[in-house]
């Protein structure tokens, strides 16, 4: 899965709503602590599949995101671009 | 008993409002404090309700949508944020204490655009004298008194032509009239979530536009590692564990004026004051403040002979519930020549009813009757 991260629940949630409405699963979760530099962070999990999509409907809806990462399938994460 | 008393809150709810509710402390936790179930769950409806607070009243996006305990908690956080000591702020001649007070406590000048009752012109003039130099405008959309709806598009746009920036309290009009932020331009937008929005006591709204200062400070499930409050909305606002079984009673009470609509709201108790008007007019003695046009469905009047809390205990006692004296507004009251001794309040709301009035009007005619 693809990691977009997101400044707070609520950010998660507008996010998570407008993939779905989209038709992108998009799952709000809590971040890996890994990737949070201040404690307690949410974010937004999608498909590497649909990655790119998602993001140019968050840009469309004027929804800001954070970094952006990719789960290994050994474990860790990549940072990827936007 | 009859239960006129519905600007202070409203006490008939929609039965879906306390089933809501239930299911909330049955299934729900705190949203932003887990990743279980339940945490989810409470989080689904607090966005729920957000997004459809931010549609109704045209806020910028859920986001924006902070939840308080009740409309004086969400009016202090937009004074806190915009207001200095010193600071001129224009407000109404007929605010509520829950503006007036935290003004005062901040060390604001205050400067209020007295106006006759049931005037919006002369109010409009008023503003117009007022604004230019000020750092704020407060206004009230429709006195918590008297049903006296403020001109606040007309305020607003006097704001914007002046770079004020205009704080809307809708205490009394959430839910009833059409309130409209983005058209207002509004920086913030108080209310409460149990009048008008037919959601429980401890429920508040503060719609907020780019910036926002928080008046507590704690834990929000985000950022915890930083010790300043995060800046962003909602959780700048938002310190300690939600109101989460009140949130949901809010998003029912919400849905259910969707539904019924506003219109069919605000005429329904306007008919009923209209009502409670006619069956009053023409008593000795009995002043009844009222207007065709500038008012909603809150009614005042005070009698010569017998004073408001007498007549407010007689009606109790003979199970009509209305409020009496200055309804926290000492401000309107002197505005519309009532300081002295205040009025009795009839405040109508979408489940009272016509035979209710009559019974009403007949009780207070009764006892002015007895009285003299």
């Amino acid at each position: 899965m693809n990691i977009i991260m997101c400044r707070s629940l609520t950010y998660a949630q507008r996010a998570s709503s407008a993939l779905e409405r989209a038709g992108i699963t998009a799952t709000i979760s809590r971040a890996p602590q890994e990737l949070t530099n201040r404690g307690c962070g949410y974010c937004v999990k999608v498909s590497p599949r649909r990655f790119r999509e998602a993001l140019d409907i968050l840009a469309r809806a004027g929804i800001p995101h954070g970094r952006l990462f990719r789960a290994e399938p050994g474990g860790g994460y990549t940072e990827v671009a936007g | 008993m009859i239960y006129l008393d519905n600007a202070a809150t409203s006490l008939l709810k929609p039965p879906e409002v306390a089933k809501a509710m239930t299911t909330a402390m049955r299934t729900m936790a705190s949203p932003g404090r887990g990743g279980h179930e339940p945490a989810a769950k409470a989080a689904d409806t607090a966005f729920r309700c957000r997004e459809e607070l931010s549609e109704f009243f045209r806020a910028p996006g859920p986001e924006h949508v902070a939840f308080t305990m009740n409309a004086t908690h969400a009016v202090n956080i937009a004074i806190a944020t915009l207001v200095k000591p010193g600071d001129r702020v224009v407000i109404s001649g007929y605010e509520h204490n829950a503006v007036t007070r935290p003004l005062h406590m901040l060390g604001a000048e205050t400067d209020a655009a007295v106006s006759p009752l049931f005037e919006p012109e002369a109010a409009i003039e008023a503003f117009r004298k007022r604004l230019p130099g000020a750092k704020c405008c407060v206004c009230t959309h429709v006195s918590n008194v008297f049903g006296f709806i403020l001109p606040v598009e007309e305020i607003a746009a006097m704001c914007r032509e002046y770079g004020v920036s205009f704080v809307l309290d809708a205490s009394q009009s959430a839910g009833v009239l059409n309130v409209d932020m983005e058209a207002l331009g509004a920086e913030f937008v108080a209310m409460p979530g149990h009048k008008g929005l037919l959601g429980p006591q401890g429920t508040g709204v503060l719609l907020c536009r780019d910036r926002a200062r928080p008046i507590m400070a704690g834990g929000t499930g985000s950022e915890s590692r930083n010790q300043a409050m995060p800046e962003t909305l909602p959780d700048a606002l938002e310190a300690g564990t939600h109101n989460i079984p009140g949130i949901a009673g809010l998003l029912a009470g919400l849905r259910y004026v969707k539904r019924r609509g506003l219109e069919s709201i605000d005429a329904h108790e306007r008919k009923l004051k209209g009502l409670m008007c006619r069956k009053l007019a023409g008593i000795s003695g009995l002043e009844v403040f009222s207007s065709p046009t500038a008012q909603s469905g809150v009614l005042s009047v005070r009698s010569g002979k017998l004073g408001s809390e007498e007549i407010a205990a007689a009606l109790g006692a003979r199970g009509v519930a209305v409020r009496a004296g200055l309804h926290c507004a000492p401000l309107a009251h002197q505005s519309a020549g009532t300081l002295e001794g205040g009025t009795v309040r009839f405040s109508f709301s979408p489940f009272n009813n016509a035979a209710e009035i009559d019974r009403a009007a007949a009780e207070l005619v009764r006892i002015l009757k007895m009285s003299s």
